[in-house]
């Protein structure tokens, strides 16, 4: 058993020192295939990243028919605090409205000159959990809301969640279509470019089911070549991106991507870089069985 | 004992065209037989057919005992290797050395590797090639890469050795090195089958001949001597 690995090992080594040039063109092919779904993944990701940031300003306003009286404020709060999703509660009475809105007036304050106090109505204003800033969450907040205080009015950007709502859906859809797309075009070229590969080595593939070799050990040395291929295409690509990554960071060309400042790019996590390199070595294997399956017929 | 025995066994590729029709025959143990006919007489077509490279139209085909007409992909690789098969234009892979080439016969059969250095040398050896051992093929002359064809089939002890046109290429001294192989390989007991339309070889080394024409089994003699012998 393990002088049979070893031997298949060695032969698998020995087939791509003997064919160098079909050898780095398979590796290239998935090096540059899986470098280009993995970027297409970062660039999805840094957007939907970005794009949650603006949810970071959602929250709901609920405006009262009237001011609670003092003694219920206390209480009426700590309820509101309960509700799951809420993150933080603020009182804004009718008096402290009005203040904002003469600080926003400016100089043109003096319009509210002889205006009542108590014209604007009382608000709570209530901060949501970063899970809860989307259009159900909001929702469940809010049917919960109207059992703890009378509410004459919400206020929550509806519109503006709705368009966000569509956007991420959006991207989510064209991501996924997109990348299932690149997915279908990179095991088409890996395929062709490892059955390129066999075509050279056809001779060898027909003299060993002449003399009797098995289907297993006929495939086992270019599944691993496939494999060894597809880890090192992966490595390769797990490089380039790594290296681009850090130009892009330390030249701060993320300016260009009109992010904020303080905005950190994401990377591919440990799992993802080790989803990417087995993903190569999936395609690599993948690829050999499915181009073997043409050449040698027994 | 019968090691071939083939009943009514046509071979079409096609609709119009028939390569081999009806063709009964029983080859024992430890013969030797010429398979001769014009070119397009279904020579190749009956070799292939031994060795399950195509499979009959119709009839049923048995190798040492075993009905290989339906034989299951599976199994062919343990037929084939009973079998030793040598070709016209050798087959050799030109990148490896005549070591590996023959060796490869052994390792495709699963054979650890002392077992495959000594047999491979034998094999050489017998075919008079031992010192050429880390040479490539197109380092060699035709009839040397033809011997080594003949080590690879040989170096797995096999039932039966089938040669298609193995000499075709091939001269006249060098042809005589080649029959003396299957000579003496048929000598320890491997049937061989032979298929050539050069009727000197009938000649010199008189064995069994099976005619075939137009894909039909039109004459199977043997040599005087030989139905003398056996009677
Ligand atoms: N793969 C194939 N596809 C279609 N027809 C074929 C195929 N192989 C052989 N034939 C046809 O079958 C017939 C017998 O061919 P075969 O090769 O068996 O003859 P042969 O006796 O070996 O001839 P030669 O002496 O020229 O080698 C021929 O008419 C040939 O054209
Ligand atoms: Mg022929």
């Amino acid at each position: 058993m393990l002088e049979a690995m070893r031997y298949f090992f060695l032969r698998a080594l020995r087939n791509m020192r003997q064919w160098p040039f079909l050898c780095s063109a398979a590796i290239l092919t998935m090096a540059v295939s899986l470098a280009t779904i993995a970027t297409f993944f970062l660039i999805v990701v840094n957007i939907e990243q970005l794009a949650a940031r603006w949810t970071g300003e959602i929250q709901v306003i609920a405006y009262l028919n009237t001011p609670p009286a003092q003694q219920d404020l206390v209480r009426l709060t700590q309820d509101l605090e309960q509700i799951e999703g809420v993150e933080n509660v603020a009182y804004v009475s009718p008096a402290a409205a009005m203040d904002r809105f003469r600080e926003r007036l400016g100089e043109d304050a003096s319009l509210l000159q002889g205006i009542r106090p108590d014209l604007l109505p009382a608000s709570f204003e209530i901060g949501l959990r970063p899970e809860f800033r989307q259009q159900e969450g909001i929702e469940i907040i809010v049917a919960q809301l109207e059992e703890v205080i009378p509410v004459d009015d919400l206020r929550y950007g509806q519109t503006w969640l709705e368009r966000f709502n569509t956007f991420i859906n959006m991207l989510r859809f064209v991501g996924a279509f997109l990348g299932g797309f690149l997915l279908f075009a990179t095991l088409f070229i890996v395929a062709n470019t490892i059955r390129l590969t066999l075509y050279a080595r056809r001779d060898e593939l027909e003299i060993m089911a002449l003399v009797g070799a098995t289907m297993r050990f006929i495939k086992i040395p270019f599944m691993l070549e496939g494999a060894i291929q597809g880890f090192v295409g992966g490595m390769l690509s797990l490089l380039f991106l790594g290296v681009s990554f850090t130009l892009i960071i330390s030249r701060g060309l993320n300016a260009f991507w009109l992010t904020p400042v303080d905005f950190d790019l994401l990377f591919l996590t440990a799992t993802q870089q080790l989803l990417l390199v087995l993903a190569g070595v999936v395609l690599g294997v993948l690829g050999s069985l499915s181009s073997l399956r043409r050449f040698v017929r027994i | 004992m019968d090691m071939i025995q083939l009943y009514n066994v046509s071979k079409r590729y096609s609709r119009d065209s028939i390569a081999v029709k009806d063709l009964s025959v029983k080859i024992d143990k430890g013969e030797f037989v010429y398979v001769t006919g014009a070119s397009g007489a279904g020579k190749t077509t009956f070799l292939r057919m031994l060795y399950v490279a195509e499979r009959p139209t119709r009839g049923q085909i048995l190798v040492d005992g075993q009905n290989v007409t339906r034989i299951r992909s599976h199994q062919i690789p343990y037929l084939r290797r009973k079998i030793g098969v040598v070709f016209q234009d050798f087959k050799l892979l030109q990148s490896r050395t005549v070591y590996e080439n023959v060796a490869f016969a052994l390792e495709a059969q699963g054979k650890k590797r002392f077992e495959v250095s000594k047999k491979v040398y034998q094999a050489l050896k017998e075919v008079g090639l031992e010192h050429r051992l880390q040479r490539k093929p197109l380092e060699l002359s035709g009839g040397e890469q033809q011997r080594i064809a003949i080590a690879r089939a040989l170096v797995v002890d096999p039932l039966i050795l089938l040669a298609d046109e193995p000499s075709g290429n091939l001269d006249q001294e060098v042809t005589m090195d080649i029959m003396n192989l299957f000579k003496r390989a048929n000598a320890r007991g491997t049937t061989v089958l032979l298929a050539t339309h050069d009727y000197s070889l009938h000649q010199r080394f008189p064995r069994r001949v099976l005619t075939l024409d137009q894909g039909k089994l039109v004459g199977d003699q043997r040599p005087l001597e030989m139905e003398t012998a056996e009677q």
